[in-house]
């Protein structure tokens, strides 16, 4: 039911996304026409494309690092980029080596299975055929990263965070939205002082969690992570979420009260699928922390635990960073967080705006 | 559910408790968990900091009992602070960090406001599209983004930076090998990191101004900066100043970009203080100092944090 809403959603987007080039040049035709007639004074209609020019120009001057990197990915040789002579636009000798890098062998192996038949000498030896799907050292790649086992990690902690704190979140923003009880603008209060001090608290409070931890023995766990990420992610979640509930219309709980239903069904049939913007917002908030959070994952876990930015810095050097191959790990890690954000920002944008700030 | 119900029967019939005052009971979890994980650690640096710990005696025994002595760590009372607070060290760490906090957020809310007055002008087409792109980097991890900038400011010929000074015919900079041209890295790297928050807000900001406002200005032959200065900015304030203490937080608090650029070098000159508590502790294994200065650190967040919570009336929407 919330997959099949956010489907719809995409559907909707990828539409408008498809058709958006053939309404510009509609648009535009109408400007042509206009103008010819007489109707648009031509210096207005220059003026609109100057400044869409210099827009244009100031938003890809702010993603030129973006772009740099991208290109350091893609032109390859795994040296630093200080090597290249000069930069330029586009790389010189385009290759996804770094790629292939990062991703390594995608090898599923072959296993033999016997099945013997009881009371017989007799066993079927099964042969399952080796899927290769990619086999890096085709491209060259000889030691590829171990970039599977810190997506391995990563999930582990991520998965565990959302579920935990998903948990905790939804039923106090319910709470908090619908109902007045003792202690709830203290805690409100509580929460948005928090929303404000945010993540750099974790650091500051880190040398007493880490000793903490390494005395209960807890600072190699990636579950004990998780609970740490989840728990830091309440306050400011819950806040938001508080605040799209409030935007829920009383009445139609009224509605369904009336109809007979119990509570919990209020929640699950009213409530829960009226807020998906608002759960899908929280759901990619409190996923990233657990996906991109470095400092307390670098301190507390092994080599064996690293988790996804831990292994990425880990490829720093003091002197030289491998940039080609840096760069294809960040980029492959970071995409899907991407794309969850080129679709999901308005409702960030909307959930960002603070507007339930204004009483 | 029924176990529910019957709870809150039962709390009924409490006196001073209503029925809805159940509901606290969905709350307490979240505030539970979320006190364990920052309450705890803070109590817990506030005892480190009053002892010699070292790893050597801090780690010493294991279990609750140890945990609850500090290992074989002995109390010293107030040694660290005052060790901390008559070291120079302490002192330039200080002064850097509120120095950091006020270049960094005027150069922050001056480039998000004349980014998002771009992306919002009545003379450019297609902004949608502009708005989406200019979120981008939020979706970024930081500790990613950060070692680009690195990269950007490499002191070599050939960081991104120093090809641009020469292209302009000037000669390239040793960016983090020098004080203050490290700290203008640091300014300009928080700066693209901050912005696209900043953007967002600002942008919802500006389009709640009211159309009329500046058709009845331009009516009356108000240029450009004098409805900027008079209908803009007035309508505007209050979520920016909302934006700006939140990110002025986030300043003071910086991490990750002096850690990953030179570790708050050249020679210690550039230690934002939760770097310099940090490295105390963890590099120079001085947990009790470091301790000391994470709780100096913490007494001025939360000052700031309760000062502006109260006077800037953030809260206000709590109150209803």
């Amino acid at each position: 039911m919330l997959l099949g809403a956010i489907a719809r959603k995409l559907s909707e987007d990828v539409k408008t996304v498809a058709t958006m080039p053939a309404r510009t040049i509609r648009k535009w035709s109408y400007t042509v026409q206009a103008v010819r007639r007489g109707e648009l004074p031509a210096s207005e209609v220059l003026k609109v494309i100057l400044s869409t020019i210099g827009a244009t120009l100031v938003v890809l001057a702010l993603l030129f690092p973006i772009y740099w990197i991208l290109m350091a990915a893609l032109s390859g040789s795994g040296s630093s980029l200080y090597t290249s002579e000069s930069f330029s636009l586009l790389p010189s000798d385009p290759t996804i080596q770094p790629f292939i890098w990062v991703i390594g062998d995608l090898i599923v192996p072959a296993y033999s299975i016997s099945v013997g038949i009881p009371f017989t000498d007799l066993a079927f030896v099964f042969q399952t055929p080796g899927i290769e799907i990619l086999d890096a050292s085709d491209y060259g790649v000889d030691r590829p990263s171990e970039f599977k086992r810190f997506l391995w990690n990563s999930l582990m902690v991520a998965i565990p965070t959302v579920l935990i704190a998903m948990s905790l979140i939804i039923p106090a923003a319910y709470a908090l939205s619908r109902r007045k009880f003792l202690f709830r603008r203290k805690i409100l209060f509580l929460y948005v002082l928090m929303t404000q001090v945010g993540g750099g608290l974790g650091v500051a409070l880190l040398i007493g969690m880490y000793a903490l931890y390494v005395q209960f023995g807890i600072n190699d766990s990636k579950l004990a992570l998780a609970v740490y990420y989840a728990a830091t992610a309440v306050p400011f979640n819950t806040w938001l979420l508080k605040t799209y509930m409030d935007g829920i219309p009383v009445s139609y709980e009224e509605a369904a009260v009336v109809d007979g239903a119990p509570p919990w069904r209020v929640v699950t049939e009213v409530i829960i699928p009226m807020s998906t913007a608002g759960l899908a917002t929280v759901f990619i908030f409190v996923f990233l922390t657990g996906w991109t959070e470095f400092v307390v994952a670098q301190t507390l876990l092994g080599t064996e635990n690293y988790t996804l930015p831990v292994g990425l810095y880990a490829m720093v050097d003091e002197y030289s960073i491998p940039w080609a191959r840096f760069s294809a790990f960040a980029l492959t890690f970071a995409s899907p967080i991407m794309l969850a954000y080129l679709f999901a920002q308005r409702y960030i944008e909307g959930g960002l705006s603070f507007s339930g700030m204004e009483g | 559910m029924s176990t529910v119900s019957r709870a809150a029967d039962r709390i009924e019939s409490v006196p001073f408790l209503t029925r809805d005052d159940a509901s606290l009971l969905l709350v307490l979890p979240g505030l539970f968990v979320f006190s364990a994980f920052m309450l705890f650690p803070v109590l817990y640096l506030l005892g480190i900091s009053f002892t010699n710990a070292e790893p050597a005696n801090l780690f010493a025994g294991e279990g609750v009992v140890a945990v609850l002595t500090f290992g074989d760590a002995l109390f010293v009372g107030l040694e660290n602070y005052a060790d901390v607070l008559t070291d120079g060290q302490f002192w330039n760490s200080f002064g850097v960090t509120w120095l950091f906090v006020a270049t960094s957020v005027t150069l922050k809310i001056g480039a998000s406001l004349a980014i998002a007055l771009t992306v919002t002008s009545d003379l450019v087409r297609g902004k949608r599209v502009l708005r989406s792109l200019i979120i981008f980097p939020m979706g970024l991890p930081p500790i990613f983004t950060i070692t680009v900038w690195r990269g950007i400011f490499s002191s070599a010929e050939f960081g991104l930076m120093n090809q641009l000074l020469t292209a302009f015919g000037a000669s390239s900079v040793a960016w983090l090998s020098g004080r203050w041209t490290a700290f203008v890295a640091y300014n300009v790297t928080e700066a693209w990191l901050a912005y696209p928050f900043m953007v967002i807000i600002t942008v919802s900001a500006l389009q709640d101004v009211p159309e009329e406002l500046h058709e009845a200005a331009v009516v009356d032959g108000a240029g450009f900066l004098a409805r900027f200065a008079h209908i803009t900015l007035p309508s505007i304030k209050r979520p920016v100043l909302f934006a700006s203490i939140l990110t002025s937080a986030a300043s003071f608090q910086q991490f990750l970009i002096p850690f990953v650029f030179n570790q708050g070098g050249p020679a210690r000159a550039n230690e934002l203080i939760v770097v310099y508590g940090y490295r105390e502790a963890l590099s120079f294994q001085q947990y009790g100092r470091g301790a000391a200065i994470s709780i100096i650190a913490l007494v001025f967040i939360g000052a700031f944090m309760w000062l502006n919570v109260k006077k800037g009336r953030l809260a206000d929407g709590v109150n209803e």
